[in-house]
C-alpha cells in the first residue's frame, strides 16, 4: 500500500474516532442537561407568599412576622379580585331578580291576554306573536344567565387553584387545595388558564379532529362588572403572589406530604440507600468468598464449568424475574418479613449483583501476580493466609471497584425492589423497622410519580428532583469508588 | 480502609439489633392503582394524627392486593372490584376471612382527546369499539381516524369492572394497548389525539375530555344513584373485621368520619353517603 494512501486512512481514522467522541459527549450532554436544568427546579425556583406560608404553617419555618407582613401586603392585593367576583355575583343576582320580574309580568300578560276574548283575529295573532318574541327574549336571557354562572364558577374553581381558597372561608381538607399555587412556574400556567380558555374548534372538513384555540376568557364576560378583573389579574399577579428566588435544600431531608405535593424525598433517599446498603452486606460477602474459592480452591473441571456457567446465566436474568424470585422465595416461602421489607428488597437486590461481584473479584484476584502468593507460602504462611493477608489486599482495588459499581445498580435497580421493598408513600423508617417494613425509593418513586400518580402535571419538578438525586447518588458512588481506588493503589505501592 | 469496615459492621449490627421493637405499629395497604389516591390520603391524615404509625400504601393493582392479602403481606388490600371467587376460596383455604369496606364510590370514565369531537357514546357503541367492530371514529360521528385503543391489564380492578359491565361477555379485540395503571391510561389519552380509554372518576383532569355513555355524564349524582351505567364501589378488604380500637380498626373506619369523606369528595371520588 502506498504511504499516502495509509496516511489518509490513518487521519480518516482518527477523525472517526473524534468525531464518534464529540458525538457521545453531545448524546451525554443531551441526555444529562435536562435532567440537571430540571432536576435543579426542585431545589431553586422562585417560591411564592403561598410557599412561605405553608413552611410556616405546616414545618414552623420561617419568620412569622415577615411572613405576616408578605400576606398582607398579598391580601391587600388580592383584595379588589375578590370586590370585583362578589359584585359580579351581585350583578348575576340582580339579573336573576329583574329576569323573575320580567317572567312574572310576561305570564301576566299572557293571562291578560287569554281572558280578551272578544278581540279579532288580526288582533289576536298580533298579540300572541308579541308575547312569543317576549318569551324567546325571556329565555335568551335565562340561558345567558346560566352561562355566565357555569363561566364563573369554573373561573371562582381556577382562581382558587391560583390563590388559594378566599380568606373567610371554611379550610379544605388536602394540602393541596389549602393554598394556592406554591411554586412561580406553576402559578403561570394557571395564570394562563385564568386568562385564556382552551377551546377545541370544529373544522371545516368533519374528517379532521378539532384544533385548539386559545380565547380571551375576558371575551366571554365582556360588558358586566367582571371585565377589569383579566387586566388586573394579570398585571397584578406578581404583587398578589410575591414571587421570590427560594432554595430548598430541605428538598433532601424532608418527608413528603400530601402524596408528594409538598416536602422533600427523604423517605424515598434513606430506603434507597437501605436498600443498597444492604444488598451489599448480603452480597460482598457470599461475592468475595466464592471469588477466592473459584480462583484458589476449585479444582478446573466439569463442576466448575458448570459452577461459572450457573453465574454467567445469573448475570443474564432479566432484574423483574429477581424481582418475582424474591416475592414467591424470600416472602412467600421463607417469610423474612410479614410484609413487602427493606429486607427482603435487600436480597432480591443481592441476589441480582451477586454475579457482577464476583466476577470482578475473580478477575481482581487472578491479576494478582503469582510472585506474590508464591512468596508468601515459601516464608511458610499457609494457603488460607496467604489468600487472606496478601492476596486480597493487593486484589482490594479491583474488588472494591467491583463492589461499588454494582453498588450503583443496586440503587438504581426498579424491578426488583416492586414487588419486594418499594411502595409509593410511607415514613422514614428506623434501622430495625427496615426488618419488617417496607419503604419508598427513588427508583420505583420515580416510575410511580411518572405512570401513577392521580395529579402528575401539577409535581413534575419533584419527579425531575428525585431523578436528579438518584443520578447524583450513583455518580457520587462511582466518585468514591475511583477514590478509594486511587488511595489504596497509592498505600501498596508505598 | 479500616473506618469503612467498622462503619460496615456497625450499619449490619443496627439493622439486627432492637428487633423487638417494630411492634403493631404498622399498616400496611396494597392493591389498586384506582383507590390509590384515597389511600394514600387517608394515610397521611392518619398519620398525623397518630405520629407513632407507619401507613405504607402500594399501588400494584387489585389482583396484587387480593394476592398479598390472601399470603397475609398485607394488612389491608385496596381493591377497586369485589374479591373473585378463587381468591375467596384460597384466602379461607388460608385461614383468612376478606371483609369488605366500601370507601368511596367511583364511576369509570370514558375518556378521548380533547380535540376529538365525539361527545356521547352508548354502552354498545363502547364495547364495539373494543371489540374491535368499530374501528375509525367516522363511525360515531368523530373525524376520520383509526381508533386507538387504550386499555388495562388484567390484574386491575378497572378492568374487571370494564370487562364485566361493558364487554358483557365479548372479547376485547388483541389490539388493544395494555397499560398498568390509570395514569399511564390518562398519559397515554392525553398525548394520542385518536385515542380511547376508561379511567377511575379521580383520575379525570382538564387534559382529557371524559364522554356521556347513554347519554350520562358521569358525575357525583350520576354515579351516586347508579345512573350512570359503569358505576362501582371502590373497597378495602381486611382479613376479618379488624379489632376495635387498633390501628388498623381506625385506619378502615377513616371512610365514615366526615373528614374521611371531604378527603374522597376532594381527590373527585364520590363518598358513599350524603353527609
Amino acid at each position: 500500500m502506498r504511504l499516502g494512501t495509509r496516511k489518509l486512512i490513518d487521519r480518516g481514522m482518527t477523525a472517526l474516532g473524534i468525531g464518534s467522541i464529540v458525538l457521545l459527549a453531545a448524546a451525554l450532554l443531551v441526555f444529562l442537561a435536562p435532567i440537571v436544568v430540571r432536576g435543579l427546579g426542585a431545589f431553586v425556583f422562585r417560591g411564592t407568599i403561598e410557599y412561605r406560608q405553608l413552611t410556616l404553617e405546616k414545618f414552623g419555618r420561617g419568620d412569622v412576622d415577615a411572613v405576616e407582613a408578605e400576606q398582607a401586603e398579598a391580601v391587600e392585593a388580592r383584595r379588589p379580585v375578590y370586590e370585583m367576583l362578589s359584585a359580579y355575583k351581585k350583578e348575576l343576582a340582580d339579573g336573576h331578580e329583574s329576569l323573575d320580574e320580567a317572567k312574572k309580568q310576561f305570564r301576566a300578560d299572557r293571562k291578560e291576554m287569554r281572558r280578551h276574548e272578544g278581540l279579532a283575529d288580526q288582533q289576536r295573532a298580533d298579540a300572541q306573536a308579541e308575547l312569543d318574541r317576549r318569551e324567546a327574549e325571556l329565555d335568551r336571557r335565562g340561558e345567558q344567565l346560566a352561562k355566565h354562572e357555569a363561566s364563573l364558577v369554573e373561573l371562582e374553581e381556577l382562581i382558587r387553584e391560583l390563590l388559594g381558597p378566599e380568606p373567610g372561608q371554611s379550610v379544605p381538607v388536602l394540602w393541596r387545595d389549602q393554598y394556592g399555587q406554591t411554586r412561580w412556574d406553576r402559578a403561570q400556567v394557571k395564570l394562563d388558564q385564568i386568562l385564556n380558555v382552551e377551546t377545541w374548534v370544529d373544522q371545516d372538513d368533519p374528517d379532521q379532529p378539532r384544533v385548539r384555540v386559545l380565547v380571551p376568557r375576558a371575551d366571554a364576560f365582556e360588558g358586566t362588572t367582571l371585565a377589569p378583573l383579566f387586566p388586573y389579574i394579570e398585571n397584578n399577579a406578581e404583587a398578589m403572589l410575591l414571587p421570590r428566588l427560594t432554595f430548598y435544600w430541605r428538598f433532601l431531608t424532608d418527608t413528603s406530604f400530601d402524596a408528594h405535593f409538598f416536602g422533600g424525598i427523604w423517605p424515598e433517599i434513606l430506603g434507597t440507600i437501605y436498600l443498597t446498603l444492604g444488598a451489599m452486606l448480603f452480597a460482598v460477602p457470599m461475592g468475595v468468598v466464592a471469588a477466592i474459592y473459584l480462583v484458589e480452591y476449585a479444582r478446573e473441571g466439569f463442576l466448575v464449568r458448570v459452577l461459572r456457567t450457573f453465574i454467567n446465566t445469573l448475570a443474564g436474568v432479566p432484574s423483574i424475574v429477581f424481582g418475582l424470585f424474591g416475592l414467591a422465595f424470600f416472602i412467600s416461602t421463607m417469610h423474612v418479613s410479614p410484609s413487602k421489607s427493606v429486607l427482603a428488597g435487600s436480597m432480591t437486590l443481592a441476589m441480582l449483583i451477586l454475579p457482577m461481584v464476583i466476577r470482578a473479584s475473580e478477575e481482581a484476584i487472578r491479576a494478582v501476580p503469582a510472585t506474590y502468593k508464591e512468596a508468601a507460602l515459601s516464608l511458610g504462611a499457609s494457603k488460607w493466609w496467604a489468600v487472606l493477608t496478601v492476596i486480597l489486599p493487593a486484589a482490594l482495588p479491583g474488588v472494591l471497584t467491583g463492589i461499588v459499581i454494582s453498588m450503583g445498580r443496586a440503587a438504581g435497580e426498579t424491578a426488583p425492589i416492586i414487588f419486594t421493598a418499594a411502595v409509593s408513600v410511607g415514613k422514614p423508617l428506623w434501622p430495625w423497622e427496615a426488618l419488617s417494613q417496607p419503604t419508598p425509593a427513588l427508583p420505583w418513586n420515580i416510575y410511580n410519580l411518572a405512570t401513577e400518580h392521580e395529579a402528575v402535571d401539577e409535581i413534575r419538578h419533584v419527579q425531575y428532583g428525585m431523578v436528579l438525586t438518584l443520578v447524583l447518588l450513583v455518580l457520587l458512588l462511582n466518585a468514591a469508588a475511583i477514590v478509594m481506588r486511587a488511595r489504596i493503589s497509592k498505600k501498596l505501592r508505598a | 480502609m479500616r473506618r469503612f469496615i467498622v462503619f460496615l459492621v456497625s450499619a449490619a449490627l443496627g439493622m439486627v439489633s432492637p428487633v423487638a421493637m417494630a411492634a403493631e405499629t404498622r399498616i400496611v395497604v396494597d392493591g389498586s392503582t384506582t383507590v390509590g389516591p384515597i389511600a394514600k390520603q387517608f394515610a397521611q391524615y392518619y398519620m398525623s394524627k397518630h405520629p407513632d404509625v407507619n401507613v405504607t400504601v402500594s399501588e400494584s393493582g387489585s389482583g396484587n392486593g387480593a394476592k398479598s392479602l390472601v399470603n397475609g403481606t398485607c394488612d389491608a388490600a385496596s381493591m377497586s372490584r369485589f374479591m373473585k371467587d378463587n381468591e375467596f376460596q384460597a384466602a379461607v383455604a388460608k385461614g383468612v376471612m376478606p371483609v369488605a369496606h366500601v370507601v368511596a364510590v367511583d364511576g369509570l370514565a370514558v375518556i378521548v382527546h380533547p380535540s376529538n369531537r365525539v361527545k356521547d357514546l352508548s354502552l354498545a357503541q363502547f364495547r364495539d369499539i373494543y371489540e374491535g367492530k368499530i374501528k375509525n371514529w367516522s363511525e360515531v360521528g368523530g373525524p376520520s381516524l383509526s381508533i386507538v385503543k387504550v386499555g388495562r391489564d388484567t390484574n386491575s380492578g378497572t378492568y374487571e369492572t370494564f370487562e364485566s359491565l361493558v364487554m358483557q361477555g365479548a372479547r376485547v379485540s388483541g389490539d388493544t394497548e395494555t397499560t398498568g395503571s390509570n395514569g399511564a391510561v390518562r398519559a397515554r389519552v392525553q398525548s394520542t389525539p385518536a385515542s380511547i380509554g376508561y379511567v377511575g372518576l379521580g383520575f379525570v383532569d382538564r387534559t382529557v375530555k371524559p364522554l356521556a355513555v347513554n347519554g350520562i355524564v358521569p358525575n357525583r349524582e350520576t354515579v351516586a344513584s347508579g345512573v350512570y351505567p359503569i358505576a362501582r364501589p371502590l373497597f378495602l378488604f381486611t382479613n376479618g373485621y379488624p379489632k376495635l380500637g387498633t390501628p388498623l380498626h381506625g385506619f378502615v373506619t377513616l371512610y365514615l368520619s366526615e373528614k374521611g369523606q371531604e378527603i374522597i369528595e376532594a381527590i373527585g371520588f364520590v363518598p358513599v353517603t350524603d353527609y
